[in-house]
């Protein structure tokens, strides 16, 4: 499972988030989220810790900060110690509101950071979450090619010299969009799969190497439409040798055979290499038949439905064109 | 035939930049092994340059260079040579 500590989550968000440090500043970096998902110990303040999620951000807003003042010390006193023994991450809170001092002594004894925004809570937690939800995301770089080709993200893939970079070019020169050559960072959001170049600095983004040719700064070439920074990853094009394959591709369209990434099934189609096979055209259809599939409409399906009605002579074939004289 | 792997430092005073990067995909083009290049978790093929340049080898920096294939003891001895080259 994927982990940032509390120190990131101050030094990536500080100014967006409007966030100050009120305690703990030296555990930050010992503090570590593992959930997008938030805690609101309104409950818990209010005496019932049977179901405690410790592991997430206790955010604390005006509700939990209200119903504060209305107990007695004695009682306040323990119920905050409670909550402050069993959160693990951070405790947030929201509004700029002021915390109870009993907040502080406990936050430094249980060395347990805790922050003040001052946005409100409800837009606080929605950013939050998504911001999580973005640093937790399961990741994994993969050997291959993105391509936006009429707005279905195609990843080829196969060994090195198959022609994925060319390809990728005959696709840019038809109007298509690149993302990212050679190695894709693979994202996984929600059951969605979003890929985008690993490069370090936005200048290295958008490149190509062509063999022969060395490397190709596409942006500059074809400009800024020719290019994107990510997209969602629909279909994966295998491209295999055609003497390494030996039949294992399909010939009607009636199989289908799915890649597991990151846990997410993606629809594959194995393409077999052969001389003179323009490999940009072949995508541009893969593309156009996963959105007539998107549709409901399955050609190879529809086919054979028609062709087994022939077959049991349920259909008078049209003579219209047999008594033409053409 | 296992797969031979070894850590090594970069050395170049400029990191891994383009002219060892690509002296270093046409070296592993001429071996049938399977090559790669691993930083910070991050595999790329050793036979493709673009991926090496993305992953920004700054002087320092540890790569795993892995070998795997029939001549993997030759080609190994051989890239890592270009690897921790000075030039």
């Amino acid at each position: 499972m994927k982990k940032i500590t509390v120190q990131t989550l101050y030094e990536e968000k500080k100014k967006e988030f409007n966030l100050e440090i009120l305690v703990g500043e030296e555990f930050m970096s010992k503090r570590y989220i593992t959930t997008y998902d938030v805690f609101r110990p309104g409950l818990a303040l209010a005496g019932y810790t049977g179901y405690f999620l410790g592991d997430r951000i206790a955010i604390i807003g005006k509700t939990e900060v209200s119903f504060l003042k209305t107990l007695a010390r004695p009682v306040k006193d323990k119920r905050i110690s409670t909550v402050m023994g069993r959160v693990e991450p951070c405790v947030i809170v929201a509004k700029g509101l002021a915390l109870d001092k009993k907040f502080l002594v406990e936050a430094k004894r249980r060395k347990l950071p805790i922050l003040r925004t001052k946005m409100s809570t409800t837009p606080f937690i929605h950013k939050l979450s998504t911001y999580l939800d973005y640093k937790l995301a399961p990741t994994k770089y993969q050997q291959g090619t993105l391509v936006d080709i009429y707005g279905v993200g195609v990843l080829f893939i196969g060994k090195p010299g198959t022609g994925k970079s060319e390809c990728a070019m005959d696709l840019i020169e038809r109007g298509h969009r690149f993302v990212a050559d050679d190695l894709v960072k693979l994202v996984r959001r929600g059951d969605v799969l979003v890929g985008g170049g690993a490069e370090k600095s936005a200048r290295l983004r958008h490149h190509i190497e062509i063999r022969g040719v060395g490397i190709v700064d596409v942006f500059r070439i074809f400009g800024v439409k020719s290019v994107r920074l990510r997209k969602r990853i629909e279909v994966v094009i295998e491209l295999v040798l055609w003497d390494e394959i030996k039949g294992e591709y399909d010939r009607i369209g009636l199989q289908k055979k799915t890649k597991k990434i990151l846990d997410i099934e993606i629809p594959r189609i194995i393409i077999p290499l052969t001389a003179g096979k323009n490999i940009a055209v072949i995508a541009e259809v893969v593309a156009m038949n996963y959105l007539l599939g998107l549709r409901g409409i399955y050609p190879a399906r529809e086919y054979d439905q028609e062709l087994k009605k022939v077959l049991a002579n349920l259909e008078t074939p049209s003579v219209h064109y047999d008594e033409d004289v053409e | 035939m296992i797969m031979i792997k070894e850590t090594i430092v970069i050395k170049n005073e400029n990191g891994l930049h383009a002219l060892p990067a690509s002296r270093f995909v046409k070296l592993a083009d001429t071996y049938s092994s399977n090559v790669s290049i691993t930083k910070d978790g991050i595999e790329v093929n050793g036979k493709s340059i673009m991926g090496i340049l993305t992953l920004a080898c700054e002087k320092g920096s540890k790569v795993i260079l892995k070998c795997e294939g029939r001549d993997e003891k030759e080609a190994m001895k051989a890239l890592r040579l270009i690897l921790e080259g000075q030039d």
